[in-house]
């Protein structure tokens, strides 16, 4: 038994001294720079055809053995992050209770013998008396913002002080900064997930796909402790789970820039969908218009504006405002499916949706409105075809944009605005769950101030001893700096001089 | 005053400091370094007048935004951004002699711009841009890349004092061996494409990294090698500059970032026409033996300034300093703004891995003090191989490698 344990030891010892030296960090730190090259020369988690195209099949089994396809996910990817983080960890355990000592013990009155070993010393003589001299140097530590100690033995007087101590844990902070990020990331790993959900517009879903499931279920369900909460989708071929509520996407829209002229320009300056989040008895929670880089959150899983398409042969619907000339009221929304009629009683008249092009464009002089297809199909400047009937009697058709909210005249005495032409795209979301990011965010914020205090902060010691010498005031001044050391011995050398002064 | 007006005015004054910074290396005349510095004070004054009156000029138009965001604004800022740095620099350590490396690097991007005819039109945001990290994003990381800038010029005249001498022609035929049999490989392998083309990549990415490797852990025991490294370095970096010259003079018509990815290179490297691209890489490889014989000669232009060695490498240091918690900050602000557009703060794409390998590379500077038996020479090195890194981070991954960062739209 004690030979074991003392086998043991031995290795713990070893293994802990292994990773606590800044050698193995620094060779782990050119190991990752090294291989992480690879995995942005050749692209990652392509699909196989694309590979077939770019790589021959016996260079696509080599990668795939090794794993560059999807190198940053590999086990020996990971293990080089998890060596790198384990070697931060026991480094900071390591060093800090030395640190911790330093900081914590206060500073001493100074022998002779320590003097030998500072770097930055001077002696001056100064004449009149011990007072004299004493508050000569006490006030130029107090000038130099220095908060000092006294320290007084036979016919000799110590001010000591220290600035700057906080700056010894700055390294730390930088190292349990990147800790946390790793940290976070971890359980981002194992209780987050990442998915997406392409709703078309006017549905509703309860479901998302999953790209990553989360590892911790994973991990249970294969042990055969809980049961899994994640399906497998054979139409999709991936994974899914229930989301615990319904979300719904009311509207989808691509807003463009517009040019001096007012027209859309092809550039797209916005996507937006509203999204309505029901919970599972059919009750409104709340919606939300969400866009590029403004998301949704509900219950911890957030839903992202991601891509957007069309679904191909659904016919739409038309949102339009029709208000009376000269109302006081907003006017009524009247919706109309492509191809069908609908009587709207304020006017007394029944309007039917004829057709709907991309890009309408109305030439300026003739009012006349040509219809075409945008590239793409894309609605940059949408127009509606429509044809208004008195009973059953036809009156006229009118071609309106969207851009014109009511601008061209009828002949009859309303206005008719198209709103939204819906129904045929779908909203591309992306839905994540990531509890870990807080941990991630706190790491991110250390991370801003720890390299600061490190490398700007210095911890200085200054001692100034003034001993009776028959009179004469021998003033020795006496300092140390661990950082900054060039910075530090313009200051000690001002200091001197004030005091010889 | 238009801001483009500015700007042009900007770029003379650091033409003029630039010959003023050179004259004074050369001739050390205390009144022309003066007259250098306050020359660059100007244009950098006159530039920061016209930086914000570009931001204003886009609310002006009713765009209203930040000028950080396309390939002339984010030239326009690096300049800016490393001629402050580099005053700051001149002012705390008194020492104008940077300068003639610093200001042509400044002009030379302006003039580009000029040149080129990179489009300078205040261009509204793709929806993915819009939002308010963009601002601290750029601002954090350009800083960040200026200060690099900065250590770079000053670790490479630290190399260069720290030579011996450059030893003899063998090395340097055994460097152009290498380049030129690696060269045509390199060509007849990427026509065959695909994974020949790949591996050779890798490969030669490997083999450099193994050199590099090489020098900072045994460099200060072989300098011939390590002076061969720096004039890889000089190499690299002014060739690298002509190269694009060259490329934006002839497809000046071509402005926009995209068009310019796909025909980087082509009138040089890449062209078409075996004749150019063997000229191209001849030239490359007699620049390289021109700064390998004349680089000496540079060393004791630099013995009379009495550089101390410990001044640059503490620079060198400060900078490394200075640059990497900006580039901290950089990569942070990306992740926090990639979390809030793309819900994922890390995706590993080109652009990020790239930050993070140039992070990690300072960071072994950062460390490599600690590490016993490291000294100037081997920090030096790696001080030099970052930013080797950072001008791929900035400029080869957009052109090169394709990923999040190539603004393509939304996915």
């Amino acid at each position: 038994m004690e030979k074991q344990r003392g086998i043991i030891e031995i290795v713990t010892e070893k293994v802990w001294k292994f990773f606590s030296s800044v050698k193995l960090a620094v060779i782990l730190l050119i190991i990752l720079a090294i291989v992480s090259v690879v995995g942005t020369v050749i692209q990652q988690n392509e699909a196989p055809e694309k590979y077939l195209q770019e790589y021959s099949q016996s260079t696509i089994d080599i990668f795939e053995i090794l794993g560059f396809f999807d190198m940053y996910h590999t086990w020996w990817f990971v293990l080089l992050l998890f060596l790198l983080t384990a070697n931060l960890a026991v480094c900071t355990l390591e060093r800090f209770p030395h640190t911790w000592k330093i900081v914590t013990t206060p500073i001493k009155p100074i022998e002779e013998d320590d003097l030998k070993a500072l770097l930055f010393k001077k002696e001056v003589t100064l004449k009149g008396g011990m007072d004299k001299a004493e508050a000569r140097a006490a006030q130029t530590l107090a000038a130099h913002r220095f908060r000092f100690s006294e320290s007084r033995g036979k016919g000799t007087v110590q001010l000591i002080t220290q600035k700057g101590v906080f700056s010894r844990f700055g390294v730390y902070i930088t190292h349990v900064s990147i800790l946390l990020v790793f940290i976070g990331a971890l359980i981002g790993a194992f209780f987050g997930f990442k998915g997406f959900l392409n709703l078309p517009e006017g549905t509703a879903r309860k479901i998302v796909y999953l790209r990553n499931e989360p590892l911790f279920n994973k991990i249970l369900s294969s042990l055969g402790i809980a049961e899994s909460s994640t399906q497998w989708s054979p139409e999709a071929g991936m994974p899914f789970m229930p989301l615990g509520f319904n979300v719904q996407c009311d509207n989808f829209d691509v807003e463009y820039y517009v040019n001096p002229a007012g027209l859309p320009t092809g550039m797209p300056s916005e996507y937006h969908s509203t999204l309505s989040v029901f919970d599972m008895n059919g009750q409104k929670i709340l919606d939300k218009r969400i866009r590029v880089n403004d998301p949704l959150t509900y219950h911890g899983i957030t839903f992202y504006q991601s891509s957007y398409g069309a679904i191909p042969d659904v016919p739409g619907k038309v949102f339009l405002n029709i208000r009376q000339k000269n109302a006081a009221d907003k006017g009524d929304v009247v919706v109309i499916d492509l191809g069908k009629s609908t009587y709207v009683p304020s006017i007394d008249r029944t309007i039917k949706f004829l057709g709907f092009a991309s890009y309408g464009m109305r030439n300026p002089s003739s009012g006349q409105v040509v219809l075409y297809r945008s590239e793409n199909d894309e609605y940059i400047n949408p127009a509606v075809q429509l044809e208004v009937y008195k009973g059953t009697k036809p009156i006229y058709k009118t071609e309106i944009l969207k851009i014109d909210q009511g601008a061209p005249s009828l002949p009859e005495n309303y206005t008719i605005s198209f709103i939204h032409y819906g129904g045929t795209r779908y909203t591309g979301l992306q839905v994540t769950k990531d509890p870990g990011v807080w941990v991630v965010y706190i790491g991110f914020i250390l991370l801003c101030i720890g390299p600061i205090i490190a490398f700007f902060g210095s911890h200085k010691k200054l001692w100034v001893r003034i001993q009776d010498r028959k009179g004469q005031m021998t003033v020795t001044v006496a300092g140390s700096a661990n950082k900054n050391r060039l910075g530090f011995e313009r200051e000690f050398n001002k200091i001197v001089d004030e005091i010889a002064k | 005053m238009k801001s483009s007006l500015l700007f042009n005015i900007a770029t003379l004054s650091y033409l003029t400091a630039m010959v003023l910074y050179i004259s004074y290396l050369a001739f050390r005349k205390k009144g022309v370094g003066l007259t250098a510095s306050v020359v660059t004070y100007f244009g950098f004054g006159v530039q920061t007048v016209a930086l914000l009156r570009r931001w204003w000029e886009s609310y002006q138009m009713d765009i209203g935004r930040v000028p950080l965001s396309n390939l002339y604004e984010s030239l326009v800022f690096f300049t800016w951004s490393t001629v402050l740095i580099y005053l700051i620099v001149e002012y705390h350590y008194k020492t104008r002699v940077f300068g003639a490396f610093v200001l042509p690097v400044a002009f030379l991007a302006l003039a580009f711009i000029n040149v080129a005819g990179i489009s300078s039109d205040i261009t509204p945001l793709v929806p993915a841009l819009k939002s308010n990290w963009l601002f601290y994003h750029v601002l954090v990381s350009f800083l960040g890349y200026a200060a690099f800038g900065v250590a770079f010029a000053v670790c490479l005249i630290f190399l260069l004092t720290d030579m011996t001498d450059r030893g003899s022609l063998l090395n340097l035929s055994a460097a152009l061996g290498t380049l030129i049999v690696l060269t045509p490989l390199g060509y007849a392998l990427s026509s065959m494409g695909g994974s020949a083309k790949t591996i050779f990549w890798i490969g030669l990415g490997v083999l450099f990294l193994a050199w590099v490797v090489y020098l900072a852990v045994a460099g200060a025991g072989n300098k011939k090698q390590v002076y061969l490294f720096w004039s890889l370095c000089v190499t690299l970096s002014v060739g690298l500059l002509i190269a694009m010259g060259v490329d934006y003079l002839l497809f000046r018509s071509i402005a926009s970032a995209e068009s310019f990815q796909k025909h980087m290179f082509e009138s040089t490297f890449l062209n078409p026409s075996v004749f150019v691209r063997f000229t191209a890489w001849a030239a490359v490889v007699m620049m390289f033996a021109l700064v390998w014989s004349q680089g000496m000669k540079l060393k004791n232009k630099f013995k009379q300034y009495n550089l101390s060695p410990d001044l640059l490498e503490e620079i060198t240091y400060k900078m490394i300093a200075v640059g990497w918690p900006l580039l901290t900050g950089g990569i942070i602000t990306g992740a926090v703004w990639a979390n809030s557009a793309w819900g994922t703060y890390w995706s590993w794409d080109p652009k990020e891995t790239w930050s993070l390998i140039t992070w990690f590379i300072y960071a072994i500077y950062l460390h490599s003090r600690y590490v016993r038996g490291w000294k100037g020479t081997q920090m030096a090195v790696i001080a030099a191989l970052g930013f080797l890194s950072v001008i791929f981070t900035y400029l080869g991954v957009n052109l090169v490698l394709s990923g999040l960062h190539s603004y393509g739209g939304m996915n």
